[in-house]
Protein backbone atom coordinates (compact mmCIF):
# COMPACT_ATOMS: atom_id res chain seq x y z
CA UNK A 1 0.00 0.00 0.00
CA UNK A 2 1.16 3.63 -0.94
CA UNK A 3 1.99 5.82 1.79
CA UNK A 4 0.27 9.39 0.45
CA UNK A 5 1.35 12.83 1.55
CA UNK A 6 -2.19 13.07 2.80
CA UNK A 7 -1.62 10.14 4.95
CA UNK A 8 1.64 11.13 6.20
CA UNK A 9 0.26 14.48 7.14
CA UNK A 10 -2.03 12.69 9.56
CA UNK A 11 -0.27 9.61 10.57
CA UNK A 12 -2.03 6.62 12.05
CA UNK A 13 -3.08 6.71 14.57
CA UNK A 14 -4.22 10.03 14.99
CA UNK A 15 -6.11 10.08 18.86
CA UNK A 16 -6.46 13.90 18.54
CA UNK A 17 -6.48 15.79 15.52
CA UNK A 18 -4.67 19.77 15.02
CA UNK A 19 -6.00 21.48 17.96
CA UNK A 20 -6.01 18.49 19.94
CA UNK A 21 -9.84 17.51 18.58
CA UNK A 22 -10.79 14.26 20.08
CA UNK A 23 -13.32 11.96 17.97
CA UNK A 24 -16.39 12.30 20.72
CA UNK A 25 -15.81 16.73 20.52
CA UNK A 26 -15.94 15.61 16.42
CA UNK A 27 -18.69 13.29 16.95
CA UNK A 28 -20.87 16.07 18.76
CA UNK A 29 -20.40 18.22 15.53
CA UNK A 30 -20.86 15.63 12.85
CA UNK A 31 -24.15 15.05 14.69
CA UNK A 32 -25.25 18.75 13.79
CA UNK A 33 -24.31 18.01 10.06
CA UNK A 34 -20.69 19.90 10.36
CA UNK A 35 -19.17 17.74 7.25
CA UNK A 36 -15.82 19.55 8.75
CA UNK A 37 -16.04 17.59 11.31
CA UNK A 38 -16.58 14.72 9.57
CA UNK A 39 -13.46 15.41 7.39
CA UNK A 40 -11.52 15.12 10.53
CA UNK A 41 -13.12 12.65 11.91
CA UNK A 42 -12.76 10.52 8.64
CA UNK A 43 -9.24 11.08 8.77
CA UNK A 44 -8.67 9.91 12.11
CA UNK A 45 -11.01 6.52 11.96
CA UNK A 46 -11.10 5.31 7.92
CA UNK A 47 -7.64 4.10 8.45
CA UNK A 48 -8.74 1.45 11.70
CA UNK A 49 -12.16 0.99 9.60
CA UNK A 50 -10.58 0.30 6.52
CA UNK A 51 -7.75 -2.06 8.31
CA UNK A 52 -10.04 -3.90 10.48
CA UNK A 53 -13.00 -5.06 7.36
CA UNK A 54 -9.61 -5.69 5.42
CA UNK A 55 -8.52 -8.10 7.88
CA UNK A 56 -11.65 -9.86 8.13
CA UNK A 57 -12.33 -9.98 3.82
CA UNK A 58 -9.38 -9.68 2.70
CA UNK A 59 -9.93 -8.47 -0.79
CA UNK A 60 -9.39 -5.02 -1.51
CA UNK A 61 -11.64 -3.94 -3.70
CA UNK A 62 -14.74 -5.48 -1.46
CA UNK A 63 -12.96 -3.79 1.52
CA UNK A 64 -13.20 -0.22 0.01
CA UNK A 65 -16.38 -0.75 -0.86
CA UNK A 66 -17.23 -1.61 2.73
CA UNK A 67 -15.23 1.12 4.61
CA UNK A 68 -17.24 3.56 2.16
CA UNK A 69 -20.80 2.28 3.31
CA UNK A 70 -19.57 2.07 6.57
CA UNK A 71 -18.47 5.61 6.85
CA UNK A 72 -21.66 6.87 5.06
CA UNK A 73 -23.38 5.50 7.79
CA UNK A 74 -21.60 7.27 10.44
CA UNK A 75 -22.65 10.46 8.90
CA UNK A 76 -25.76 9.52 8.55
CA UNK A 77 -26.82 7.96 12.37
CA UNK A 78 -24.27 10.27 13.85
CA UNK A 79 -27.38 11.96 15.05
CA UNK A 80 -28.20 8.47 16.80
CA UNK A 81 -24.60 8.05 18.60
CA UNK A 82 -25.25 7.73 22.04
CA UNK A 83 -22.02 8.64 24.46
CA UNK A 84 -22.83 6.62 27.08
CA UNK A 85 -23.01 3.66 26.03
CA UNK A 86 -19.32 3.57 24.85
CA UNK A 87 -16.66 5.65 22.73
CA UNK A 88 -16.91 6.88 19.25
CA UNK A 89 -13.96 4.42 18.38
CA UNK A 90 -15.64 1.71 19.66
CA UNK A 91 -19.48 2.81 17.63
CA UNK A 92 -17.74 3.05 14.16
CA UNK A 93 -15.46 0.29 14.72
CA UNK A 94 -18.11 -2.07 15.90
CA UNK A 95 -19.97 -1.02 12.98
CA UNK A 96 -17.26 -1.60 10.54
CA UNK A 97 -16.97 -5.28 11.93
CA UNK A 98 -20.38 -6.19 11.61
CA UNK A 99 -20.18 -5.02 8.03
CA UNK A 100 -17.49 -6.83 7.59
CA UNK A 101 -18.94 -10.10 8.91
CA UNK A 102 -22.59 -9.80 7.27
CA UNK A 103 -20.63 -9.76 3.60
CA UNK A 104 -18.76 -13.06 4.83
CA UNK A 105 -22.03 -14.53 6.01
CA UNK A 106 -24.10 -13.35 3.09
CA UNK A 107 -21.68 -14.59 0.57
CA UNK A 108 -21.21 -17.57 2.71
CA UNK A 109 -25.02 -18.20 1.87
CA UNK A 110 -25.38 -17.51 -1.80
CA UNK A 111 -22.68 -20.82 -1.78
CA UNK A 112 -19.51 -18.51 -1.90
CA UNK A 113 -18.60 -20.45 1.35
CA UNK A 114 -15.23 -21.58 -0.42
CA UNK A 115 -14.11 -18.21 -0.83
CA UNK A 116 -15.10 -16.98 2.40
CA UNK A 117 -13.53 -19.85 3.83
CA UNK A 118 -10.04 -19.57 1.61
CA UNK A 119 -10.26 -15.64 2.69
CA UNK A 120 -10.05 -16.57 6.14
CA UNK A 121 -8.32 -19.59 6.63
CA UNK A 122 -4.42 -18.19 6.69
CA UNK A 123 -5.87 -17.95 10.72
CA UNK A 124 -4.83 -14.82 12.07
CA UNK A 125 -1.83 -15.55 14.60
CA UNK A 126 -1.68 -12.67 16.87
CA UNK A 127 2.17 -11.93 15.35
CA UNK A 128 0.11 -11.10 12.45
CA UNK A 129 -1.72 -8.00 14.45
CA UNK A 130 1.79 -6.02 13.86
CA UNK A 131 1.87 -6.49 10.09
CA UNK A 132 0.50 -3.05 9.18
CA UNK A 133 2.19 -0.95 12.32
CA UNK A 134 4.81 -2.18 14.85
CA UNK A 135 5.87 1.26 16.01
CA UNK A 136 3.21 2.12 18.02
CA UNK A 137 2.76 1.91 21.20
CA UNK A 138 -1.24 0.11 21.13
CA UNK A 139 -0.24 -2.10 18.87
CA UNK A 140 2.42 -3.30 21.34
CA UNK A 141 0.24 -3.18 24.07
CA UNK A 142 -2.55 -5.04 21.96
CA UNK A 143 -0.09 -7.84 21.01
CA UNK A 144 1.34 -8.33 24.64
CA UNK A 145 -1.87 -8.62 25.99
CA UNK A 146 -3.05 -11.28 22.69
CA UNK A 147 0.28 -13.08 23.92
CA UNK A 148 -1.00 -13.25 27.86
CA UNK A 149 -4.13 -15.48 26.97
CA UNK A 150 -3.85 -18.99 27.00
CA UNK A 151 -3.68 -20.66 23.42
CA UNK A 152 -7.50 -21.63 23.34
CA UNK A 153 -8.78 -17.84 24.84
CA UNK A 154 -6.42 -16.19 21.92
CA UNK A 155 -8.01 -18.88 19.12
CA UNK A 156 -11.18 -18.56 19.65
CA UNK A 157 -10.97 -14.69 19.99
CA UNK A 158 -8.92 -13.93 17.22
CA UNK A 159 -10.80 -17.18 14.50
CA UNK A 160 -13.95 -14.92 15.67
CA UNK A 161 -12.60 -11.10 15.03
CA UNK A 162 -10.23 -11.40 12.22
CA UNK A 163 -11.65 -14.59 10.76
CA UNK A 164 -15.45 -13.20 10.69
CA UNK A 165 -16.35 -17.34 12.30
CA UNK A 166 -19.07 -17.84 14.35
CA UNK A 167 -18.52 -19.49 17.64
CA UNK A 168 -19.87 -22.64 15.85
CA UNK A 169 -17.31 -22.85 13.19
CA UNK A 170 -14.37 -22.00 15.27
CA UNK A 171 -15.44 -24.74 17.77
CA UNK A 172 -15.21 -26.86 14.57
CA UNK A 173 -12.01 -25.49 13.61
CA UNK A 174 -10.81 -26.26 17.31
CA UNK A 175 -12.10 -29.01 17.67
CA UNK A 176 -13.75 -28.19 21.15
CA UNK A 177 -17.46 -27.98 22.48
CA UNK A 178 -19.39 -25.20 21.75
CA UNK A 179 -19.98 -24.21 25.34
CA UNK A 180 -16.09 -24.00 25.76
CA UNK A 181 -15.66 -22.14 23.18
CA UNK A 182 -18.33 -19.47 24.24
CA UNK A 183 -16.62 -19.15 27.43
CA UNK A 184 -13.15 -18.59 26.25
CA UNK A 185 -14.28 -15.64 23.75
CA UNK A 186 -15.57 -14.49 26.70
CA UNK A 187 -12.81 -14.67 29.52
CA UNK A 188 -10.16 -14.05 27.00
CA UNK A 189 -12.44 -10.92 26.03
CA UNK A 190 -12.27 -9.90 29.77
CA UNK A 191 -8.30 -10.58 30.17
CA UNK A 192 -7.70 -8.37 27.48
CA UNK A 193 -10.07 -6.00 28.69
CA UNK A 194 -8.09 -6.29 32.32
CA UNK A 195 -5.04 -5.82 30.25
CA UNK A 196 -5.82 -3.25 28.34
CA UNK A 197 -7.14 -1.22 31.30
CA UNK A 198 -10.12 -0.53 28.98
CA UNK A 199 -13.64 0.29 30.41
CA UNK A 200 -17.18 0.55 28.54
CA UNK A 201 -17.56 4.58 28.95
CA UNK B 1 -33.34 -17.03 26.36
CA UNK B 2 -33.26 -18.39 30.10
CA UNK B 3 -30.53 -20.91 29.49
CA UNK B 4 -27.41 -20.92 32.34
CA UNK B 5 -25.02 -20.10 30.28
CA UNK B 6 -27.21 -16.31 28.64
CA UNK B 7 -24.11 -14.78 30.20
CA UNK B 8 -21.19 -16.16 28.47
CA UNK B 9 -22.86 -15.06 25.28
CA UNK B 10 -21.27 -11.56 25.83
CA UNK B 11 -17.94 -12.95 24.58
CA UNK B 12 -19.60 -14.46 21.35
CA UNK B 13 -22.28 -11.62 20.67
CA UNK B 14 -19.39 -8.76 21.22
CA UNK B 15 -16.91 -10.53 18.65
CA UNK B 16 -20.20 -11.15 16.04
CA UNK B 17 -20.10 -14.72 16.67
CA UNK B 18 -23.36 -15.37 17.20
CA UNK B 19 -25.61 -17.02 14.15
CA UNK B 20 -28.68 -14.23 13.92
CA UNK B 21 -31.34 -15.93 16.06
CA UNK B 22 -29.15 -15.95 19.02
CA UNK B 23 -28.13 -12.93 18.87
CA UNK B 24 -31.77 -11.72 18.46
CA UNK B 25 -32.66 -13.77 21.41
CA UNK B 26 -29.22 -12.54 23.49
CA UNK B 27 -30.30 -9.09 22.49
CA UNK B 28 -34.05 -9.31 23.82
CA UNK B 29 -31.61 -10.93 27.09
CA UNK B 30 -29.40 -7.73 26.94
CA UNK B 31 -32.55 -5.35 27.18
CA UNK B 32 -32.94 -6.73 30.33
CA UNK B 33 -30.01 -7.61 31.75
CA UNK B 34 -27.79 -4.55 33.20
CA UNK B 35 -25.28 -5.89 33.97
CA UNK B 36 -24.53 -8.17 30.95
CA UNK B 37 -25.14 -4.46 28.84
CA UNK B 38 -22.12 -3.22 30.86
CA UNK B 39 -19.93 -6.17 30.51
CA UNK B 40 -20.94 -5.70 26.36
CA UNK B 41 -19.82 -1.91 26.97
CA UNK B 42 -16.31 -3.26 28.50
CA UNK B 43 -15.41 -6.21 26.01
CA UNK B 44 -16.65 -4.13 23.18
CA UNK B 45 -13.71 -1.52 24.08
CA UNK B 46 -11.36 -4.40 24.06
CA UNK B 47 -12.39 -5.75 20.72
CA UNK B 48 -11.79 -2.13 19.41
CA UNK B 49 -8.42 -1.69 20.45
CA UNK B 50 -8.00 -5.21 18.46
CA UNK B 51 -9.04 -3.80 15.77
CA UNK B 52 -7.44 -0.64 15.99
CA UNK B 53 -4.48 -2.88 15.91
CA UNK B 54 -4.69 -4.17 12.29
CA UNK B 55 -4.78 -0.32 10.94
CA UNK B 56 -3.98 -0.03 7.13
CA UNK B 57 -4.06 3.88 5.56
CA UNK B 58 -6.94 3.68 3.13
CA UNK B 59 -6.20 4.50 -0.28
CA UNK B 60 -6.65 8.41 -0.75
CA UNK B 61 -9.19 8.44 -3.15
CA UNK B 62 -11.83 6.54 -1.22
CA UNK B 63 -11.65 9.39 0.80
CA UNK B 64 -12.94 11.87 -1.93
CA UNK B 65 -15.91 9.39 -2.85
CA UNK B 66 -17.03 9.25 0.85
CA UNK B 67 -17.43 12.66 1.18
CA UNK B 68 -18.93 13.06 -2.18
CA UNK B 69 -21.68 10.70 -0.87
CA UNK B 70 -21.98 12.44 2.33
CA UNK B 71 -22.46 15.75 0.73
CA UNK B 72 -25.65 14.42 -1.04
CA UNK B 73 -26.84 12.24 2.11
CA UNK B 74 -29.79 13.42 4.35
CA UNK B 75 -28.44 12.75 8.12
CA UNK B 76 -31.39 10.58 10.39
CA UNK B 77 -33.40 12.51 13.07
CA UNK B 78 -32.30 11.87 16.19
CA UNK B 79 -34.27 9.71 18.48
CA UNK B 80 -36.69 10.97 20.86
CA UNK B 81 -36.70 8.61 23.74
CA UNK B 82 -39.83 7.07 24.37
CA UNK B 83 -40.37 4.24 26.72
CA UNK B 84 -43.64 3.32 26.37
CA UNK B 85 -44.43 0.69 23.67
CA UNK B 86 -46.47 1.62 20.88
CA UNK B 87 -49.91 1.32 20.06
CA UNK B 88 -51.65 -1.41 17.89
CA UNK B 89 -52.19 0.80 14.34
CA UNK B 90 -55.81 1.02 14.84
CA UNK B 91 -56.75 1.91 11.32
CA UNK B 92 -54.60 -1.03 10.27
CA UNK B 93 -56.17 -3.26 12.47
CA UNK B 94 -59.71 -1.94 11.06
CA UNK B 95 -58.67 -2.57 7.65
CA UNK B 96 -57.71 -5.70 8.33
CA UNK B 97 -60.92 -6.79 9.13
CA UNK B 98 -62.91 -5.20 6.04
CA UNK B 99 -60.57 -7.06 4.36
CA UNK B 100 -60.84 -10.57 5.67
CA UNK B 101 -61.28 -11.97 2.46
CA UNK B 102 -57.39 -11.28 1.89
CA UNK B 103 -56.82 -12.82 4.83
CA UNK B 104 -53.81 -12.24 6.83
CA UNK B 105 -51.83 -10.95 3.74
CA UNK B 106 -53.64 -8.18 4.05
CA UNK B 107 -52.30 -7.59 7.49
CA UNK B 108 -48.80 -8.39 6.74
CA UNK B 109 -46.31 -5.37 6.29
CA UNK B 110 -43.65 -5.87 3.83
CA UNK B 111 -40.89 -4.37 5.40
CA UNK B 112 -37.63 -4.83 3.37
CA UNK B 113 -34.33 -6.02 4.25
CA UNK B 114 -32.94 -8.18 7.06
CA UNK B 115 -33.44 -8.05 10.61
CA UNK B 116 -31.95 -6.46 13.25
CA UNK B 117 -33.15 -4.95 16.73
CA UNK B 118 -32.96 -1.61 18.20
CA UNK B 119 -31.67 -2.31 21.58
CA UNK B 120 -28.09 -2.40 20.25
CA UNK B 121 -27.57 1.13 18.72
CA UNK B 122 -24.54 0.00 16.39
CA UNK B 123 -27.25 -2.08 14.58
CA UNK B 124 -29.13 0.86 13.43
CA UNK B 125 -29.57 1.81 9.29
CA UNK B 126 -32.18 2.65 6.74
CA UNK B 127 -33.24 -1.04 5.96
CA UNK B 128 -33.38 -2.05 9.24
CA UNK B 129 -34.89 0.72 11.41
CA UNK B 130 -37.96 0.27 10.96
CA UNK B 131 -38.42 -3.28 11.92
CA UNK B 132 -35.75 -2.77 14.37
CA UNK B 133 -38.43 -0.84 16.57
CA UNK B 134 -41.16 -2.89 15.64
CA UNK B 135 -38.90 -6.09 17.19
CA UNK B 136 -37.82 -4.38 19.88
CA UNK B 137 -41.18 -3.22 21.37
CA UNK B 138 -42.22 -7.15 20.43
CA UNK B 139 -39.67 -8.54 22.53
CA UNK B 140 -39.93 -6.05 25.17
CA UNK B 141 -43.81 -7.57 25.72
CA UNK B 142 -43.90 -10.39 28.91
CA UNK B 143 -45.11 -13.11 26.88
CA UNK B 144 -42.84 -12.94 23.97
CA UNK B 145 -41.63 -15.92 22.35
CA UNK B 146 -38.96 -16.83 19.60
CA UNK B 147 -39.40 -20.50 17.65
CA UNK B 148 -37.18 -20.80 15.00
CA UNK B 149 -36.58 -23.51 12.10
CA UNK B 150 -34.48 -25.23 9.55
CA UNK B 151 -35.99 -24.66 5.98
CA UNK B 152 -35.56 -26.96 3.56
CA UNK B 153 -32.98 -25.72 0.81
CA UNK B 154 -31.02 -23.67 3.50
CA UNK B 155 -31.42 -20.69 5.78
CA UNK B 156 -33.65 -20.58 8.91
CA UNK B 157 -37.13 -19.03 9.98
CA UNK B 158 -37.06 -17.58 12.99
CA UNK B 159 -41.24 -16.23 14.60
CA UNK B 160 -41.14 -13.44 17.15
CA UNK B 161 -44.30 -13.21 18.49
CA UNK B 162 -46.83 -11.85 21.07
CA UNK B 163 -50.03 -13.51 22.09
CA UNK B 164 -51.22 -10.61 24.17
CA UNK B 165 -50.24 -7.69 21.07
CA UNK B 166 -51.83 -10.57 18.96
CA UNK B 167 -48.46 -10.40 16.54
CA UNK B 168 -45.37 -11.37 15.35
CA UNK B 169 -42.71 -11.14 13.52
CA UNK B 170 -40.87 -13.32 11.11
CA UNK B 171 -37.24 -13.51 9.81
CA UNK B 172 -35.56 -15.05 7.33
CA UNK B 173 -32.23 -15.52 6.98
CA UNK B 174 -30.53 -17.09 4.00
CA UNK B 175 -32.95 -19.27 2.11
CA UNK B 176 -32.16 -20.43 -1.25
CA UNK B 177 -32.30 -17.68 -4.15
CA UNK B 178 -35.76 -18.68 -6.08
CA UNK B 179 -35.66 -18.71 -9.88
CA UNK B 180 -37.75 -16.10 -11.63
CA UNK B 181 -41.35 -16.69 -11.38
CA UNK B 182 -41.31 -18.80 -7.91
CA UNK B 183 -41.77 -16.80 -4.40
CA UNK B 184 -41.70 -17.67 -0.40
CA UNK B 185 -44.97 -17.51 0.88
CA UNK B 186 -45.42 -17.68 4.43
CA UNK B 187 -48.65 -19.34 6.19
CA UNK B 188 -50.34 -19.51 9.50
CA UNK B 189 -51.68 -23.26 10.52
CA UNK B 190 -54.26 -23.05 12.81
CA UNK B 191 -55.66 -26.05 15.01
CA UNK B 192 -57.62 -27.88 12.29
CA UNK B 193 -54.51 -27.90 9.99
CA UNK B 194 -55.94 -25.11 7.74
CA UNK B 195 -53.41 -23.21 6.37
CA UNK B 196 -54.02 -19.32 6.12
CA UNK B 197 -51.96 -17.04 3.50
CA UNK B 198 -49.46 -14.71 5.87
CA UNK B 199 -48.00 -12.73 2.45
CA UNK B 200 -44.98 -13.43 0.14
CA UNK B 201 -41.66 -13.15 1.40
CA UNK B 202 -37.67 -12.93 -0.10
CA UNK B 203 -35.36 -15.33 0.87
CA UNK B 204 -33.66 -12.67 3.24
CA UNK B 205 -36.41 -10.98 4.52
CA UNK B 206 -38.51 -9.74 7.79
CA UNK B 207 -42.11 -9.45 7.78
CA UNK B 208 -44.70 -8.62 10.29
CA UNK B 209 -47.82 -10.20 10.94
CA UNK B 210 -50.66 -7.87 12.56
CA UNK B 211 -53.54 -9.92 14.07
CA UNK B 212 -54.78 -13.52 13.90
CA UNK B 213 -52.16 -15.34 15.74
CA UNK B 214 -53.36 -16.27 18.89
CA UNK B 215 -55.30 -19.66 17.81
CA UNK B 216 -52.04 -20.50 15.34
CA UNK B 217 -49.95 -23.45 16.05
CA UNK B 218 -47.31 -22.88 13.28
CA UNK B 219 -45.70 -21.18 10.37
CA UNK B 220 -45.76 -22.44 7.11
CA UNK B 221 -43.29 -21.60 4.66
CA UNK B 222 -43.50 -22.61 1.05
CA UNK B 223 -42.62 -22.21 -2.45
CA UNK B 224 -44.98 -20.90 -4.88
CA UNK B 225 -44.85 -21.00 -8.60
CA UNK B 226 -47.93 -17.56 -8.56
CA UNK B 227 -47.53 -15.27 -5.84
CA UNK B 228 -49.88 -15.27 -3.10
CA UNK B 229 -52.26 -18.47 -3.61
CA UNK B 230 -55.25 -18.67 -1.54
CA UNK B 231 -54.10 -21.62 -0.40
CA UNK B 232 -50.37 -23.61 -0.40
CA UNK B 233 -50.13 -25.78 -3.70
CA UNK B 234 -46.84 -26.80 -2.64
CA UNK B 235 -45.49 -29.57 0.60
CA UNK B 236 -43.73 -26.75 3.21
CA UNK B 237 -40.42 -26.23 2.82
CA UNK B 238 -40.47 -25.30 6.68
CA UNK B 239 -42.98 -25.69 9.31
CA UNK B 240 -41.86 -24.37 12.55
CA UNK B 241 -44.26 -24.75 15.66
CA UNK B 242 -45.69 -21.88 17.01
CA UNK B 243 -46.93 -23.14 20.87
Amino acid sequence: MSVTEESMALPWPVVTGPGGTTPAELMARVARGDSDAFTQLYDQMAPRVFGLIRRVLRNPAQSEEVTQEVMVEVWRTATRYDADRGSPTSWILTMAHRRAIDRVRSEQSSSDREQAVAAASTTPAYDEVSEAVTTNLEVEQVRHCLSALTELQRESVTLAYYGGYSYREVAELLDAKLATIKARMRDGLIRLRDCLGVTGK
Amino acid sequence: MTTPDVHMLTGPYVLNALPEDERIGFEAHLADCSSCSAEVAELREAATKLGTAVAVPPPPALKARVLAEIATTRQLPPLVRDPEPRPVDELAQRRYSRRSVFGLAAAALAVAGAGGIAVDQYRDNQRTERQNEQLAALLSQPDAKTARGEVAGGGQATVVMSAGQDRAIVLLHGLAKLPDGKTYQLWLQDRSEAMHSAGIAGPDDTKLIQGGITDKIALGITVENTPGVPAPTQAPAALVPMV
